[in-house]
């Protein structure tokens, strides 16, 4: 999406006009020449950027604020819009020499066809009154240079024109590459740049001063890193490998750290057997660390390089012996043993308990058969029927 | 001197401690079985291998478990349940211990899958047979009462398993699950032999006897393998793929845990309520069986069909319903499928009668999920994977119907498959459920 895309709409339909509007302005401008691109002090340096940086891709980002009347808006975006095909450099020439309005727009056309081989990123932000201090804000990853569109929009309660519109970076003022813009009652403010080294990554905020100031943030950075959050644990002589990865980047190279504290010392540097760094994609790399020893425990870092700076995320590693867990491991399997012994024991002593009881029944049954044997030889009458029934 | 009499079951006394000492037996086998999972991904991470490779360490433990079942109730049969039980605890915990010094995934197949397999196929089917002997009329209840060991266990385990991980890495866990699972150990060590009137007077002649082979010449046995097998099919989806089901549907993270959670709690708690049920005898426990094996399956049905919660954050009512009805049905099929083995085959067959429905059911183990995964990945969700595990289900329930009792028309004098010494146990009211060896989550095979 290069244009604004909150503007296309009204835009459309007023092209002829605009276009005709352009003719009559070509023609002033050509009077007042370059009077009008005086307040750009740094336009030939901005035309100078625009032409080296060409090859980088153009991001757009939109704040949509509502911005100040500058009815040329409109105009602009198309000419953004066509600016964005390199193949039209000659109307871009052409449009140039024409002095609109808007004063940034020689500016905003040099840097579209200048860096309109790169990726254009879009962004905005829509800021309102009803909400006076809430910070509004909007995280854009950067991995490459590309050129930048950073749009706020806003609605304000009051008059459109009262409403001062500045951009920072940081808490630096930025004086060129903007243009402000208003349909309807909505005032637009677009920030164009060309991000191509780490300085140029931050914050750049839009502000409108009406009676509070409202401000939009965006935060330009470069992918973040995932290590892990949990520590990895690992005994000794054992091999672990640390990963990290991140979302859809390519880092131009990885190098880990091992950190001590605050100090972080580069790994594989005298390339040994302990460490192998390594990783199947680009957006991820491997350490392998083998014959893991105590002194291996700590926090390991991995940097990711970008050409628009660094991003790093870290690992934490735990090594413990052997004989933590064994410890544990021996206790339990002791009282294992003395439970089983407890139950086999327990059995035995009931069992003990049973046997006695059980020999002295027999002495009784005994002693019961010579008692009756006793009967029966005493008395042979009823011998038959008492041996029948002992017998029984 | 007089030898003592076999008398019937003690029903109670030490029978508590028995029923006790299966559902640690449960909880230590199937328990830790289910929690392994929460290991796979720190295995994954270490040996660079994707979550289905991974996932293949607890498919193979539970498969050589369950087939290798006979076995253990081959080796109890010939030398009792104790010792068998006893080595089977030494040999899981070695399983693990042997695990924990893995270099490589293969490592742990052998170590977890097969070491720790085989030793839970040893140590599941004798534990179970020998609670069923001890009790005839509070059989189903006792014999559910340990079949919730391995949901109990799973609740105490996850948590205790996600903190020695973090605490000791997976190696370490590994071996300090190797400790915890040694408790077997003295359970086996509990199981006090018990003769009873039932038990065959000779010890069997040969292996293959002793795997109880001939047990399939019984009509009604041979009936009860079949539904069972049937039923396996379908049994054991939900375990794998409910959750990812719940998650298909709509419902967010914690929408799917109280699913699972809901079909968990209704499982426990059907086993017990079932048991005591069963125990009064109200209705014959094959026709029980059939009941509950079709609820079961009309459970899952229900699960398939339901239709897609719009919103994430929703409780997912549908859902949760028929899991909940999932839960209950299936619960009440566990301790079911073990209590109508004694029925069908006498109380001194039952062991074997346990390993070898434990074996059938885990065939369906195998096939069963495979076949889910792959209806999944045919036809874009779980509708038409859990349509055919209720219809498995259903047709399982429908060959319980031959078994003696379960259809109303049987006539009560017919029991075939019973022999006479097991009398004793066959109480005219009470339906004494013959232990199935079969899983704890043992579909419902009752059959007339």
């Amino acid at each position: 999406m290069r244009a604004l895309q909150g503007l296309r709409g009204p835009r459309a339909p007023s092209l002829p006009l605009l276009l005709l509007c352009f003719l009559a302005a070509v023609r002033r401008s050509l009077e007042d020449g370059l009077s009008t691109a005086a307040p750009f002090t740094s336009l030939p340096v901005q035309e100078e950027m625009m032409t080296e940086y060409s090859n980088l891709s153009l991001e757009s980002h939109n704040l949509s604020v509502t911005a100040a009347p500058i009815t040329s808006l409109p105009v602009k975006e198309e000419m953004m819009t066509k600016a964005a095909p390199i193949t039209s450099l000659p109307v871009q020439e052409e449009m140039r020499t024409k002095a609109v309005p808007i004063i940034s727009l020689p500016v905003q056309e040099e840097m579209t066809t200048k860096y309109s081989n790169l990726s254009l990123e879009s962004h905005s932000i829509s800021m309102t009154v009803e909400r006076p201090n809430m910070p509004v804000e909007k995280n854009i990853t950067l991995e490459r240079p590309s050129n930048v569109e950073l749009t706020c929009q806003f609605t304000p309660s009051g008059n459109l024109n009262s409403v001062n519109v500045t951009w920072k970076k940081g808490d630096k003022l930025l004086e060129d590459n903007y243009l402000v813009n208003t349909t309807g009652s909505i005032l637009y403010t677009q920030y164009r740049v060309a991000i191509i080294n780490s300085k140029q990554m931050g914050s750049y905020s839009c502000f409108f001063g009406e009676k509070k100031q409202q401000r939009g943030t965006f935060n330009l950075k470069v992918p973040e890193i995932n290590g892990k959050n949990k520590p990895l644990i690992t005994y000794v002589g054992d091999t672990v490998v640390l990963i990290c990865k991140c979302q859809d980047c390519l880092p131009l190279n990885w190098t880990w750290y091992s950190g001590n504290g605050s100090v972080q010392v580069p790994i594989g540097i005298p390339v040994n057997d302990k460490y192998v760094i390594s990783g199947k994609h680009a957006n991820e790399t491997k350490l392998k660390i083998t014959q893991l020893s105590e002194d291996d425990q700590g926090t390991y870092w991995c940097h990711a390089i970008f050409e628009l700076g660094e991003s790093e995320g870290h690992v934490e590693l735990v090594v413990l012996s052997y004989l933590v867990p064994l410890k544990a491991f021996c206790a339990i399997a002791a009282e294992v043993v003395l439970l089983v012994a407890i139950i086999l024991l327990f059995e035995m002593y009931t069992q003990k308990k049973k046997k006695p009881s059980d020999d002295g029944k027999e002495i009784e049954q005994g002693e019961q058969l010579k008692l009756d044997d006793s009967n029966g030889i005493e008395n042979s009458g009823p011998r038959h029927r008492k041996n029948e029934s002992v017998g029984q | 001197m007089t030898t003592p009499k076999p008398t019937g079951p003690p029903d109670g006394g030490w029978g508590w401690v028995v029923a006790a000492a299966g559902f640690a037996v449960n909880g230590l086998s199937y328990g830790v079985l289910r929690s392994l999972g929460l290991a796979f991904p720190d295995f994954a991470e270490y040996f660079d291998r994707n979550a289905q490779e991974t996932a293949w360490v607890s498919a193979l433990a539970l498969a050589v478990q369950q087939a290798a079942s006979p076995v253990g109730s081959a080796l109890s049969t010939r030398w009792g349940a104790r010792p068998v039980v006893m080595v089977g605890g030494i040999l899981t915990s070695l399983g693990f211990v042997f695990s924990a010094f893995a270099h490589s995934l293969l490592h742990l197949y052998l170590g977890l899958g097969v070491l720790a397999g085989s030793g839970w196929a040893l140590v599941f089917a004798p534990a179970l047979g020998t609670v069923s002997r001890y009790f005839s009329r509070r059989r189903v209840l006792a014999v559910g009462l340990a079949l919730t060991g391995n949901g109990a266990s799973s609740l105490l385990l996850a948590p205790a398993l996600q903190l020695l991980l973090d605490n000791f890495g997976w190696r370490g866990s590994l071996l300090l699950l190797g400790a915890v699972t040694l408790h077997l150990t003295p359970c086996g060590a509990l199981l006090r032999p018990l003769a009873l009137p039932g038990d065959p007077l000779a010890l069997p002649r040969s292996p293959l006897a002793a795997l109880g082979l001939g047990l399939f010449r019984h009509r009604a046995f041979l009936v009860l393998t079949l539904g069972t097998a049937l039923v396996g099919v379908g049994y054991f989806i939900p375990y794998v793929h409910l959750a990812p089901h719940a998650l298909d549907r709509g419902l967010g993270g914690y929408g799917a845990v109280l699913v699972v959670a809901a079909a968990a709690v209704g499982d426990i708690g059907a086993r017990l309520l079932c048991g005591w049920l069963a125990d009064q005898g109200w209705v014959p426990l094959p026709r029980l069986l059939t009941v509950f094996g079709a609820l079961t399956g009309l459970g899952l049905l229900a699960v398939g069909l339901v239709p897609v919660v719009g919103n994430e954050d929703s409780w997912g009512g549908p859902l949760l319903a028929a899991a909940g009805v999932y839960g209950l049905s299936a619960g009440s099929y566990a301790p079911l499928i073990f209590c109508v083995l004694p029925e069908l085959v006498g109380i001194g067959n039952v062991v074997q009668a346990t390993g070898l429905v434990m074996m059938l059911l885990s065939l369906g183990g195998l096939l069963g999920p495979p076949l889910s995964g792959f209806l999944r990945d045919e036809t874009g969700d779980f509708t038409a994977s859990f349509l055919t595990c209720g219809s498995f289900v259903l047709s399982g329930s429908f060959v319980y119907l031959g078994l003696p009792k379960a259809l109303p028309s049987c006539r009560p004098a017919s029991r075939p498959g019973t022999p006479p010494p097991e009398m004793g146990e066959l109480l005219p009211v009470p339906q004494i459920a013959l232990l199935s060896p079969g899983d704890p989550h043992s579909t419902l095979d009752t059959t007339c």
